[in-house]
């Protein structure tokens, strides 16, 4: 429980840094969405139900501040979870240029099945792709910043409420 | 063999069980937890949004004096410039309330003008909205118009206990019967195209044939007044370029939003009175 309440507060704060971002970053019209940051971490270094709950918790805090429907965020991110928990064993893991690699191809793809599911709802789907194409590049470079340090903030975190780091399934 | 096939594809078993579960969950439950999520996070967004206007306090701070009695200068011409507008408007009203009686028309909705400041912006490709810090503790009512300066911003979506959610027009979802200024047959707005480093633009359809619009002659878009959310006269855009429809009897076209949208701090929401 406390390693779930501990990786859920440091959710709140990407979630905090992230909404504040994008408030700046209304001027010139892009947008940050980076949702495999809310699973990585708790996907290949944690306990598979904790992680799992993590995820589901990250993606409910998204769809209440989110116009879709409420459990779209947490699906989706349950599902990456477990796709990522599944497969990390042959991910690497051990170096930040690893961990940054795996969270970007996270992103692309939560981004591209996140889009397809928005996407219907505009009355002009195709010219929506290249502002979305454009979003998707602000937020690989920003992910490729910001996911070490999110990743050793969570690991801190950890420490400091004196839960073990990494732990078998 | 079996077990160890079952084990393999048990993450998957488990998302499927999840799914399940969450469509089994009554909506009752979900708007529930939605409610309880967004509360959860309000304080976050109205404490973010505080520190914001206390970081341009202390930025103003550092303004000159010579800043501040330059600015005090121009906002007295302006307001003398207001006071007379006012007066006119007083007439005006008068006038209006004058002919309604003569003529037993249905008079205009009432406003009370509610000042809200911008929490929060969320502009994506997929939604354009805002959080202003007034919600049910200042009787916000949801579909209420929401303007600002340069004219319409949205109307309001849902409302939180001190905090509104506001959609914005250039969201692509959002309709409102405008009426291009000067004349009287409604034509139809709906936001557009958010693209990326440049303004933001809608669409307008069902412009009669007659209206001719060139880069030299755009045409300023107003709200209609028909549907009853907005009132009528209110700035959406400028048309800036319109072509014949497929049909071969109205045009369509695109429209030219306020750039200020994008940086919206400060919004009126024009709550209708007697409303609770």
């Amino acid at each position: 429980m406390r390693r779930v309440l501990t990786l859920f507060a440091a959710q709140l704060v990407l979630w905090t840094l992230v909404t504040t971002l994008n408030h700046a970053l209304t001027e010139w019209r892009v947008y940050l969405f980076p949702g495999a940051l809310y699973v990585a971490f708790a996907a290949l270094l944690q306990p598979r139900r904790a992680g799992l709950a993590v995820a589901l918790l990250g993606g409910l805090v998204c769809d209440a501040t989110t116009p879709v429907a409420f459990g779209t965020h947490a699906l989706l991110f349950a599902a990456a979870h477990l796709i990522l928990f599944h497969l990390r064993d042959r991910l690497p893991k051990e170096d930040n240029l690893g961990l940054v690699i795996v969270v970007l191809f996270a992103n692309l793809a939560l981004f591209l099945v996140f889009s397809l599911g928005q996407i219907r709802s505009s009355p002009s789907p195709a010219a929506v792709w290249p502002r979305l194409i454009a979003d998707l590049a602000c937020t690989q470079v920003f992910l490729a910043l910001v996911t070490p340090w999110f990743f050793a903030l969570q690991a801190q975190a950890l420490g400091l409420a004196r839960v073990p780091r990494e732990q078998g399934a | 063999m079996p077990f160890k096939r079952f084990d393999q594809n048990r993450p998957f078993l488990t998302l499927a069980l999840v799914a399940l579960a969450w469509l089994l969950i009554p909506t009752a439950v979900k708007s529930w937890g939605r409610a309880s999520f967004f509360e959860l996070t309000a304080p976050v967004t109205l404490a973010v949004s505080r520190v914001r206007d206390l970081q341009d306090f202390w930025a103003l701070r550092l303004r000159s004096k010579t800043e501040l009695i330059e600015a005090g200068r121009d906002l007295a011409r302006l307001n003398s410039s207001y006071e007379l507008a006012v007066q006119q408007n007083l007439e005006l009203q008068a006038e209006i309330a004058r002919l309604e009686g003569v003529l037993r028309l249905p008079s205009y909705t009432e406003y009370r003008y509610e000042h809200a400041r911008v929490a929060r912006r969320d502009f994506s490709g997929w939604w354009q909205r805002i959080v202003i810090r007034k919600g049910r503790n200042f009787g916000i009512p949801v579909g209420a118009p929401v303007v600002f300066t340069g004219g319409v911003v949205g109307r309001v979506t849902e409302v939180h206990a001190t905090t509104s959610i506001v959609e914005l027009i250039t969201s692509q979802t959002v309709k409102v019967a405008g009426v291009v200024e000067g004349d009287t047959r409604p034509l139809s707005f709906q936001g557009g195209v958010n693209p990326t480093f440049a303004p933001p633009t809608g669409i307008v359809e069902f412009v009669p044939l007659d209206i001719i619009v060139g880069p030299n002659s755009p045409k300023r878009l107003v709200t209609s007044g028909f549907g009853g959310v907005f009132p009528p006269g209110l700035t959406l855009g400028t048309i800036v370029r319109v072509e014949p429809g497929s049909d071969g009897l109205f045009k369509s076209g695109t429209v030219r939003l306020d750039e200020r949208l994008g940086s919206l701090t400060e919004v009126t929401v024009l709550v209708p009175v007697g409303q609770p």
